[in-house]
C-alpha cells in the first residue's frame, strides 16, 4: 500500500465512515455467487464471491461490485428469495430484483411498512424471516409484535401480539410450522402460524443453569432445528430440548452471542468476542476462529446449491469488512466495504 | 500433409547430424564405389574393392535394422503408455467416486454423532429425574399403607356401629323397664285408691 499524501477533507470524512460502520445483515443472491451486506448508514453492498474466491481474484474483486443507499437509517435485515432481496431497517422493508441489482442506479421494486399501533414514532424491523411453504414474510422489531405479510398480494395479514419489548430475533421450526421469537423481554416465544397464537413461552431468565443477570435478559440470538432450540444473548448460550423445554447443554462463553446457527453436526455462533465459534452438541469449543472485526454481528452460511465452489462461511460485524472462511476453520480474506 | 512432413523430416535431419548424415554418407560411397570396381581391371583391387563394398553394404543393412527395431520399439512404448493413461484416467475417475462416497459417509456420520450428542444431552437431563422404578415402588409402598389404612379403618367403624346398636338396645329396654314400672305403679295407686273410696262408702 502507497502511504496516503496528505489528505484532504473528502477521504479523511471517507475514512471516518469506514472507522465507524457496522454491518448489520448479509445475504447471499440465489444463485451463490453474490453476497450481499447492509450497514448502519443504509447501504447495501453487493460483492461477487465467485469472482473474490476464484483463482485469479485480485485486490478489486475484494471490493463492492456495487453499493447502493438503500435505507435512511441502519439495513437491520435482510433476506432473500429465489429473485428477490429483501432490506429492512427504519420501519420498512424494500424488495430489490437480485437481476437488476448489478445495474447502476437500481430501484427497489416495492416498498412496505406494516400496520403500526402508533403513527408517531416507526419502530424498527430487527428480524426477517421467510416461510416458503406460505410464501409469506414474518417481520418482528420495535413494535413488539410479529407481522406477516403475504409476499403474492403485499398485504399484511397478521400481527401477533405478545413480547413485551421488542424482538431481536425470529427462527422457522420448520415442522410445525412454528416460528421463534426471541426478544428483549427474555422470552423466546413460538407462535404456531395457522392459528396465530402463541403455543409455547420459554423465560429463559428463569432458569438458573444459563441466566447471567449481570449482563441482562435479552435474547440476542436465536436458531432452531426442529426438536432443539439454541439461544443466546444476555443469559448464556444454552441447547434447549423444546418439547420438554428443558435446558440440555450450557456452552461456556462468557461473551453475549449475536447470531447462532446449526450446520451438520455442530453450532456456530458469533457475538462480542472477535471469533467465530464452532461448538459440538456435547458442549465443547471445537474451534475458535479469528476475525477480522472487533465483535460479530452476523454469520451467513452460503449453502446454495447452484454454486457449490463458493460454499463459504461469511462473518460480519462491527467494522467495514466481510470476513471468508473458506473451510470454516481459518480465515481466508477479507472482502471490504 | 506432404509438404509439412518432408519439411519436418528435413528439419529433423539436419537437427540430428549424427547417423542419419552418416547412413547417407555411406550410401553415396558405395553407389561410387560400386562404379569404381564396375571400372576398374586388376582382380586383387577389385576383390579388396568387392569386400570393403559388401562390408558397407552389411554395415548400412545393420544400421537399417536397428533403425526398424527402435521404430518397432517406439511404437510399443507408445501403445504402452496409452495403456498407462487409460489406467491413470480410469483411476482417477474411480478416486473422485471415491471421494464423493467419503464425502456422504462424512456427512452420515455427522448426523449420527449429532444425534448421539442429542441423546447424550436429553440423557443427562434425565439422569437428574428419579428413576422410574423407585417411584413405583414407593407408590405401591403407599398404595398397600392407604389399603391397609382404610382397612383398619372400616373395621373400627364397624365395632363403632356395633356399640352403638347394643347401646341402643340397652337404653331401649331400659326405657321400656321404667315405663313399666312407672306404668305398674300408677296402677297399684289407682287400686289403692279405689280400695280406700270403697270403704269410705261402707259405713
Amino acid at each position: 500500500m502507497d502511504a496516503p499524501g496528505p489528505l484532504g477533507q473528502v477521504e479523511v470524512f471517507q475514512a471516518l465512515r469506514q472507522l465507524h460502520m457496522t454491518i448489520f445483515s448479509q445475504s447471499i443472491s440465489p444463485c451463490g455467487k453474490f453476497l450481499a451486506a447492509g450497514n448502519n448508514y443504509g447501504q447495501i453492498a453487493i460483492f461477487s464471491l465467485s469472482a473474490a474466491l476464484s483463482s485469479e481474484a485480485k485486490e478489486e474483486s475484494k471490493k463492492p461490485v456495487v453499493t447502493f443507499q438503500a435505507h435512511d437509517g441502519a439495513v437491520y435485515s435482510m433476506t432473500s428469495t429465489d429473485r428477490h432481496l429483501l432490506s429492512a431497517g427504519d420501519g420498512e422493508v424494500k424488495a430489490w430484483l437480485w437481476a437488476d441489482i448489478l445495474k447502476k442506479g437500481c430501484k427497489e421494486l416495492w416498498r412496505r411498512q406494516p400496520p403500526y399501533r402508533t403513527s408517531l414514532e416507526v419502530p424498527e424491523i430487527n428480524a426477517l424471516l421467510l416461510v416458503p411453504k406460505e410464501n409469506a414474510l414474518i417481520l418482528a422489531g420495535g413494535d413488539c409484535q410479529l407481522h406477516t405479510m403475504d409476499l403474492e398480494t403485499g398485504t399484511f395479514t397478521r400481527a401477533l401480539r405478545g413480547h413485551t419489548d421488542y424482538i431481536h430475533c425470529l427462527a422457522l421450526r420448520e415442522r410445525s410450522p412454528e416460528v421463534l421469537s426471541g426478544g428483549e423481554d427474555g422470552a423466546v416465544r413460538l407462535w404456531d402460524l395457522r392459528t396465530a397464537k402463541e403455543v409455547q413461552t420459554i423465560e429463559v431468565y428463569k432458569h438458573e443453569e444459563c441466566s447471567r443477570p449481570q449482563n441482562g435478559r435479552w435474547i440476542g440470538c436465536l436458531a432452531t432445528d426442529s426438536d432443539w432450540m439454541v439461544c443466546g444473548g444476555g443469559p448464556a448460550l444454552t441447547l434447549w430440548h423444546l418439547r420438554s423445554s428443558t435446558p440440555t447443554t450450557v456452552f461456556p462463553m462468557w461473551a453475549p452471542q449475536r447470531h447462532v446457527t446449526f450446520y451438520q453436526d455442530l453450532i456456530l455462533s458469533a457475538g462480542q468476542g472477535p471469533c467465530a465459534n464452532h461448538w459440538q452438541l456435547s458442549g465443547e469449543l471445537k474451534a475458535q476462529v479469528p476475525s477480522s472485526s472487533p465483535g460479530l454481528l452476523s454469520l451467513s452460511l452460503n449453502q446454495q446449491p447452484a454454486a457449490p465452489e463458493c460454499k463459504v462461511l461469511t462473518a460480519a460485524g462491527n467494522s467495514c469488512r466481510v470476513d471468508v472462511f473458506t473451510n470454516l476453520g481459518y480465515r481466508a480474506f477479507s472482502l471490504s466495504f | 500433409m506432404g509438404a509439412v512432413t518432408d519439411d519436418e523430416v528435413i528439419r529433423k535431419r539436419l537437427l540430428i547430424d549424427g547417423d542419419g548424415a552418416g547412413d547417407d554418407r555411406r550410401i553415396n560411397l558405395l553407389v561410387k564405389s560400386f562404379i569404381k570396381w564396375c571400372n576398374s581391371g586388376s582382380q586383387e583391387e577389385g576383390y579388396s574393392q568387392y569386400q570393403r563394398m559388401l562390408s558397407t553394404l552389411s554395415q548400412c543393412e545393420f544400421s537399417m535394422g536397428k533403425t526398424l527395431l527402435v521404430y518397432d520399439m517406439n511404437l510399443r512404448e507408445m501403445e504402452n503408455y496409452e495403456k498407462i493413461y487409460k489406467e491413470i484416467e480410469c483411476s482417477i475417475a474411480g478416486a473422485h467416486e471415491k471421494i464423493a462416497e467419503c464425502k456422504k459417509q462424512i456427512l452420515q456420520a455427522k448426523r449420527i454423532r449429532k444425534n448421539r450428542q442429542e441423546y447424550d444431552a436429553l440423557a443427562k437431563v434425565i439422569q437428574h429425574h428419579p428413576d422410574r422404578h423407585e417411584t413405583l415402588k414407593e407408590l405401591e409402598a403407599l398404595g398397600k399403607e392407604l389399603e391397609h389404612l382404610s382397612h383398619i379403618k372400616e373395621s373400627v367403624e364397624d365395632k363403632l356401629e356395633l356399640r352403638r346398636k347394643q347401646f341402643h338396645v340397652l337404653l331401649s329396654t331400659i326405657h321400656e323397664l321404667q315405663q313399666t314400672l312407672e306404668n305398674d305403679e300408677k296402677l297399684s295407686e289407682v287400686e289403692e285408691a279405689q280400695t280406700s273410696m270403697e270403704e269410705d262408702r261402707k259405713p
